[in-house]
């Protein structure tokens, strides 16, 4: 016999915190597909695609209405296509990425990822033919996402790399200048790119992952923002006020329930579709809406908004306790685990950047306590290459002396500058561009060669 | 031996539960199983026991109203030969939990209960959470048993389109989800 609270706290929930399951992705390895042949590696490509994915969408919603919680994207990420179309160039590179694109259509998901190059120590001959065709493959397709790993904790920074990223993301916004840089939204470079991310545009299937597997992102930032609330609430009426050590647990308490919640659906999609449970993603990932904003968690604990001093010290709190609360519901955590700020589908850190509270410096220094890095930031459209790249070297500085994941998606808006507003609509949202820090990295970032990875004892 | 259901309901009290098990002890009756309730100024209990075979359901009777009655409850005595077989054992199922909320009306339970009927489904438990959102808010929770042979979704939509009738948030859960969220179990 279930107890009064029990039902009425899993009913609160679902219907006004926005507990879900965020996205389940399947990932399907494309060693076996390879060829020398173009049309031979396409036709591989989308069998093997088609073959797996073809019930994904129908048995999530169909497990999602059995538990009532609905699993909101389904998605796929696949091997690194520099790794697997090795031998072709930046011509059938595209034309690999509309098969891709094609496929996921046609499975019915909104994202397929894994149009990804590792070149972190250096370039392949897929890897520059795959970065190479990025501007003109990201504007000819919808679904796409690509990922490119320049860092690691191992290997050091390819500043190479970060140079030719820097020109990269400045063409793609230029080739999808229409829709206010769009392609960049769906392109991001990373260091310390986990295998089993499940959450797009960093999705892609590792080389040491099962043929096919099952991952899971679990539910937003919205329940724990409620949970947050309502305790403080209690705390005030019952006049024993919360303290930073409560909240904390609150939080913790909260992830548990939501990986709980993820990784039993994950384990039933798995299940029925006879593929292996890979891991749960704790990741926090807000979308536009109202009440699932990882910026309102700041409000809920006592700033102003987002980006008022203290902030870090709230993210790092946050970040921490969402790990400790997920790790004990789950055996099976991977991927990115920790909260994302992702600024333009995030409506209050949106707010927040669009009044001046926010700034790039600001979100580079939260980067250092969360996942993921700095995402989804509109800059001007005529910001230098050279720019892009500097801000890129710093992030990966980041991740690559933290030993953890760092991520830059910026979006330069051709044509327009600090102040003005770009929309992407849907999960991606709105957000008005942000100066980007002043001087000059031109000198810096045509030095080229290889930052040497950092030394991994004498930790002070 | 012989197996009895013995069914208590009155006002409750201090020492209802005390009087009927010594008059259980008193005549040799060995309880196998018991659930009580209180709702309200009421208290109801059945008690399934094993008793011997010499012993009449009339003389049991008397023997509990009696010392009911000496220590001044009031409460009603019904026994009966217990049943044999629980439903849910003997059909293969899954539980789910319904949830309907809304304004308080006459018919509400009535109108999910045929439902659930119509599909040969079992109510295992029910239960009515009065004013928790607001005044005249009743939201009613049903634990049932659904045959596994079931098609889900038709049931879904039935309930759902039950539940559109009478202007109510209706939503259908396996069970397992709450288990999952709000317990701690072993593997």
């Amino acid at each position: 016999m279930l107890s009064e609270r029990e039902v009425i706290s899993t009913l609160d929930m679902v219907r006004n915190e926005h507990l879900d399951v965020r996205t389940v992705t399947l990932g399907i390895s494309l060693f076996d597909c390879v060829s020398h042949d173009v049309e031979l590696f396409i036709g591989n490509v989308r069998a093997k695609i088609a073959q797996y994915a073809s019930n994904l969408v129908a048995v999530c919603n169909e497990v999602g209405d059995k538990y009532g919680i609905p699993v909101v994207n389904k998605r796929i990420s696949v091997s690194p296509i520099a790794a697997v179309a090795a031998p072709f160039s930046p011509r059938d590179m595209v034309r690999v990425c509309q098969a891709l694109d094609e496929a996921a259509f046609e499975a019915k998901v909104d994202f397929i990822g894994g149009f990804s190059a590792l070149v972190e120590k250096g370039f392949a001959r897929g890897d520059c033919a795959l970065i190479e065709s990025i501007p003109e493959a990201l504007a000819t397709t919808q679904r796409v996402c690509s990922s490119i790993n320049v860092a690691s904790s191992r290997s050091g920074i390819n500043m190479d790399a970060v140079a030719l990223m820097g020109r990269q993301i400045l063409a793609t916004a230029a080739a999808t200048a229409d829709k206010g840089g769009f392609g960049c939204t769906k392109l991001v470079v990373f260091a310390n790119i986990p295998q089993d991310v499940p959450f797009m545009a960093g999705a892609y299937l590792g080389i040491g992952e099962p043929d096919v597997v099952i991952n899971v992102g679990v539910s937003g930032p919205g329940v724990v923002k409620k949970a947050i609330d309502r305790a403080i609430e209690k705390g005030r009426s019952s006049g024993r006020p919360l303290n930073l050590l409560d909240v904390a647990e609150v939080i913790k308490k909260t992830a548990y329930k939501v990986t709980r919640v993820g990784e039993m659906i994950g384990n039933e999609v798995a299940r029925r579709l006879n593929i292996p449970f890979g891991v749960a993603d704790l990741s926090l990932a807000p979308t536009p809406a109202v009440g699932d904003s990882v910026g309102e968690i700041f409000q809920s604990c006592g700033l102003s908004v987002m980006g008022a001093p203290g902030s870090t010290a709230v993210l790092a709190m946050l970040n921490d306790a969402v790990k400790k609360g997920g790790s004990f519901a789950s055996s099976s955590v991977g991927g990115l685990s920790g909260a994302f700020i992702p600024v333009s589908e995030d409506s209050s850190i949106e707010a927040a950047a669009t009044s001046g509270f926010l700034s790039m410096e600001k979100l580079e220094a939260l980067t250092s306590v969360c996942s993921v890095g700095l995402d989804m930031i509109a800059i001007p459209g005529d910001t230098p290459a050279t720019t892009i790249s500097g801000i890129i070297a710093d992030e990966m500085a980041i991740g690559m002396i933290n030993h953890k994941t760092t991520a830059v998606r910026l979006i330069p808006v051709p044509g327009k500058g600090v102040g003005e507003k770009v929309s992407f609509g849907g999960l991606l949202g709105e957000a008005t561009i942000i100066p980007v820090p002043r001087g000059d990295a031109s000198g810096f970032i045509s030095l080229g060669g290889r930052i040497p990875a950092p030394i991994h004892s004498l930790k002070n | 031996m012989q197996k009895l259901s013995i069914s208590f309901l009155g006002k409750d009290g201090p020492g209802i539960v005390a009087t009927v098990s010594q008059g259980l002890s008193d005549n040799n009756c060995n309880i196998l199983q018991v659930t009580q309730t209180i709702l309200g100024a009421e208290f109801a209990a059945i008690f399934i026991v094993d008793a011997p075979d010499e012993l009449t359901i009339n003389f049991l009777q008397d023997k509990l109203e009696q010392a009911l009655g000496r220590d001044q409850h009031d409460i009603s005595v019904l026994i009966r030969q217990a049943s044999h077989g629980a439903w849910s054992k003997q059909v293969s199922c899954q539980p789910y939990v319904v949830t309907t909320d809304g304004t308080d009306q006459p018919g509400l339970i009535s109108t999910m209960a045929r439902v659930f009927a119509r599909h040969n489904i079992n109510i295992e438990n029910l239960k009515a959470v009065l004013g928790h959102g607001g005044e005249d808010h009743a939201l009613f929770v049903f634990e049932i048993e659904v045959p596994e042979n079931e098609d889900i979704g038709r049931l879904n939509r039935e309930i759902h389109s039950a539940g559109r009738s009478l202007k109510l948030n209706v939503s259908m859960q396996h069970r397992d989800i709450f288990e999952a969220m709000h317990r701690i179990t072993d593997f």
